[in-house]
């Protein structure tokens, strides 16, 4: 019997970091990915519609935050090779992470509307009516999650969001005032309006959102990265956020030159596809239409899927696609609630679509600094983290972070209600 | 005066201690109580002091300077001393160790980490329950002057309880149903059955040993289900401390995934131990999923050249063909042999085959020239040769190419448990027997 003798020849050290690297890319770059989702387009097309270029800037302290907190929660995983709902258990006890994944349940539950919201809208730029797409969606999702294969949802799923970089080649055909735009990115508190703070936060809410930091952390878990290979990973995440930037930066720039004092507001996602006309004439709704189906329907079913996961790994219940019912009642349970539950609130008539996906990630903008804080603690704690935890400087930001969008918080909360 | 004069129960929660006020004899406050020090190598471990939480610092007060232990408060002693560590020292009396997580603590452990390091809210193999759980409560017992732990508590009732909610709950589903199925779901695991698992990055000085007589004695198929309940890192501490017998065995039960997973973390070297163990096809299987460079590295170190050969054989084929599904373990003879020889040779062959079924009888070319199942040598008077019983004028064999369903459905229509392999010159190669393409059949179905 003749084997294939492989022939060793001495590669160049820098080709075997960079195959290393190519084995590592996914988990970052499909985290951030999920940030395009229904919510996702939406808040950036609003933002956009709303406030020109006015609080462009504010999508590069928003970059940064998310770098470093999927850097936090990926260095996490590497470095305990648990989950964050396993660690928050552990280090804080049953009851804080039993509260933590009940608010992460409702955000959730808010973001899986904001999904079925997105595939409803969809279907309206299409004619159809949102009580035949919604439930044929929902069984489709229901059954893509039980009998789908992950990995192979997770593809199809990134294959489709490139549909949100025909954005990018729209912002180029309207060629805006590239002055302008360049002026806008340089940070002005001053450009901030008392009205634009539901705005601010839906824009962190959408970006850095709860459930992507046990997402990616189970990622990499899940992968069984070596430490050693840290910076390939920090590689992996860079990336990603900068791809989630550029896109979520061109939308907001297609829609603040075709549509910001125009007088034409956003009330549905239709409205949000005229961005596109300048690339795809007539066929732009159709185009926005495609890429919206997608990215809700996928998330619409890696959501609750995910959230399902990691309630069962925190409270020690059976969990898997792969078990029966009767083996893994929680988990079954779990996600098909999310999901009739939010398909259900969707049907009711008169809902306002739009109005769910703007709010649910204004939900997600305040739910964040408490999951934040939670990584910030683990991080610094050598029983987690060995020799992997944060320096002084990551720490001052990261907390600089978390009273940043506090503030936020607080200001929305404070101008919207009182 | 007992310092337990005011607790009327003789066990005690976990959940319902923690929290109590800890003050000194002169009312001083001290803090409250966060955990437990336990001396971990006695079968039922007694406690050896409380961990105290004051501002967010921790410290731990010795058990002997408890004057009164109450669910309302603890008193200790004026002088008792306030020890500034997270951990307990060792310590190292000579006992005669018969339990389980005594065991794993008698290594290179160096101090005792607080009880909820090691077990509560922390995943742990029950090897009685022989599955991976997570720990909500534990429960201790009064004995004298001090306590013990008995039992780790899991189930919904104990979330319930840790949450605070037991007596709201309790309430509720009693005015409904007073004989609840919930009521009377406590799921207790006996001490004796607890095995920790080691953490990633815990404290240097904590170092568990994990070779044990109890996992070591679970059926390789209950160890696969518990390494795929466990995460990444403890499933490889675990792994990688399973003699090489045991770690074939469970492999082969382990889903592909995480078969790979396991087999990339370990050295080459020992992955061919594993590899040597395990059945040549199982063996192949695992191989072609691996890079081609990992997988070439670990046929390498295979020492035994007879498992060697029969892997670098069985890779050439591909794998769902009857070439990768087959085994090289037949058992094969030449024609001139006798019934007594034959018996002779499972005698002392016993180790390398797993079952026969039939015995394959080939010219000295390795030409398969006739077949006789293994009853028929067994029934013989005679010592006759076995060339005058068996079977050579319709030889059911197929070629190493064959599609696994057109194997499938061979065996299916001649109703065969083992059909022999061979070339396109009628050597024979290796047999496929029925449990090689069940799985595919499974696979198919779903």
């Amino acid at each position: 019997m003749s084997s294939t003798q492989n022939k060793t020849h001495s590669r160049h050290p820098y080709i075997t970091r960079f195959l290393v690297l190519l084995s590592i890319v996914g988990p970052g770059l499909i985290t951030a990915n999920i940030d395009n989702d229904a919510g996702g387009i939406a808040t950036y097309s609003m933002t956009g519609a709303a406030t020109g270029y006015r609080l462009l800037w504010i999508l590069l302290p928003i970059t940064i935050a998310l770098i470093m907190v999927q850097e936090m929660s990926a260095r996490m995983g590497l470095a305990s090779g648990k989950g964050l709902a396993d660690l928050i258990r552990e280090k804080f006890g049953l009851k804080v992470m039993f509260y933590t994944l009940f608010f992460l349940i409702f955000a959730d539950l808010g973001n899986t509307m904001a999904e079925f919201a997105g595939i409803a809208s969809a279907g309206e730029i299409f004619g159809i009516s949102k009580y035949i797409t919604v439930p044929i969606s929902t069984i489709l999702v229901w059954l893509l999650i039980t009998k789908g294969d992950y990995k192979i949802v997770e593809r199809v799923f990134l294959a489709g969001c490139t549909v949100f970089l025909s954005y990018i080649v729209s912002g180029f055909i309207i060629s805006p005032d590239w002055l302008e735009i360049g002026k806008a990115l340089i940070p002005d508190v001053s450009t901030i309006q008392t009205s634009d703070y539901p705005i601010i936060v839906g824009l962190i809410g959408t970006s850095i959102t709860p459930w992507m930091q046990f997402y990616i952390q189970s990622a990499i878990v899940e992968k069984g990265i070596d430490p050693k290979n840290l910076w390939e990973v920090r590689i992996d995440i860079i990336v990603g956020c900068l791809l989630m930037f550029v896109v979520a930066l061109f939308i907001v720039i297609s829609c603040a030159a075709t549509m910001y004092g125009k007088g034409i507001p956003i009330n549905t996602a239709g409205d949000a596809a005229l961005a596109l006309e300048p690339l795809a004439g007539k066929y732009a709704s159709m185009l926005f239409g495609i890429g919206l189906f997608n990215a809700s329907f996928f998330a619409a079913a890696l959501l609750p899927l995910a959230t399902s996961y990691y309630v069962c790994e925190g409270l020690g219940w059976e969990s898997g696609v792969d078990k029966s019912f009767k083996e893994a009642p929680n988990f079954f349970t779990i996600f098909t609630a999310l999901i009739v539950v939010s398909a259900g609130a969707i049907l009711i008539p008169n809902i306002n679509l739009f109005g769910i996906l703007i709010w649910s990630q204004v939900l997600n903008g305040v739910l964040i600094p408490l999951i934040l804080i939670f990584i910030i603690n683990l991080c610094n704690d050598p029983d987690v983290m060995g020799e992997y935890t944060n320096s002084k400087i990551f720490n001052l930001i990261s907390y600089g972070i978390v009273f940043l969008m506090i503030v936020a918080n607080t200001a929305m909360l404070y101008y919207e209600f009182l | 005066m007992s310092i337990f004069a005011n607790t009327s129960n003789t066990t005690l929660y976990f959940s319902r201690m923690q929290g109590i006020r800890v003050t000194r004899e002169n009312s001083t406050s001290l803090g409250k109580l966060a955990d437990f020090f336990v001396d971990y190598e006695e079968i039922y471990p007694q406690v050896l002091a409380i961990q105290i939480k004051r501002s967010g610092h921790l410290f731990y007060i010795e058990w002997k300077d408890i004057i009164s232990f109450s669910l309302d408060c603890i008193i200790v002693s004026n002088d008792a001393h306030e020890h500034r560590s997270r951990t307990f020292p060792k310590i190292y009396n000579p006992k005669v160790i018969t339990s389980l997580l005594a065991n794993q603590f008698r290594g290179k452990t160096v101090d005792y980490p607080s009880i909820s390091k090691v077990v509560l809210d922390r995943q742990i193999v029950d090897t009685s329950g022989k599955k991976v759980v997570r720990v909500n409560d534990l429960l201790f017992i009064k004995v004298g002057k001090s306590m013990r732990i008995t039992h780790a508590v899991i189930g919904f009732r104990s979330i319930v309880r840790r949450l605070g909610y037991e007596t709201v709950v309790d309430t509720v589903i009693k005015t409904f149903n007073k004989n609840a199925h919930y009521l009377k779901n406590n799921i207790n695991i006996n001490w004796k059955f607890v095995h920790a698992l080691p953490d990633k990055s815990f404290q240097k000085n904590v170092r568990l040993t994990l070779d044990n007589e109890e996992i070591r004695n679970i059926h390789p198929a209950d160890l696969a289900d518990i390494l795929e309940d466990l995460d990444g890192h403890a499933r490889e501490q675990l792994f990688s401390n399973l003699d090489h017998e045991l770690a074939a065995e469970t492999l082969s039960e382990l889903e592909e995934d995480i078969q790979t997973k396991l087999i990339k973390k370990e050295a080459p070297e020992i992955a061919a131990k594993i590899l040597e163990k395990m059945d040549p096809d199982e063996a192949v299987d695992l191989l072609s999923e691996l890079h081609k460079k990992d997988a070439q590295n670990i046929i390498e170190n295979i020492t035994d050249q007879e498992a060697k050969d029969d892997i670098e054989e069985l890779l050439a084929y591909k794998d769902n063909t009857a070439g990768g599904l087959m085994s090289t373990e037949e058992f094969q003879v030449s024609p001139n042999i006798t019934k007594q020889e034959i018996l002779h040779r499972i005698q002392t062959e016993n180790d390398d085959i797993e079952s026969i079924y039939d015995i394959y009888i080939v010219d000295s070319n390795e030409t398969l020239i006739g077949t006789c199942p293994l009853n028929k040598v067994l029934i013989q008077k005679e010592n006759i040769p076995i060339k005058e019983i068996m079977n050579h004028t319709d030889i059911k064999s197929l070629q190493a190419t064959t599609p696994w369903r057109e194997v499938a459905e061979f065996m299916s229509k001649y109703n065969l448990i083992n059909v022999p392999i061979t070339d396109e010159n009628l050597h024979l190669l290796g047999i496929v027997s029925v449990d090689d393409v069940l799985p595919w059949l499974l696979d198919e179905k779903s």
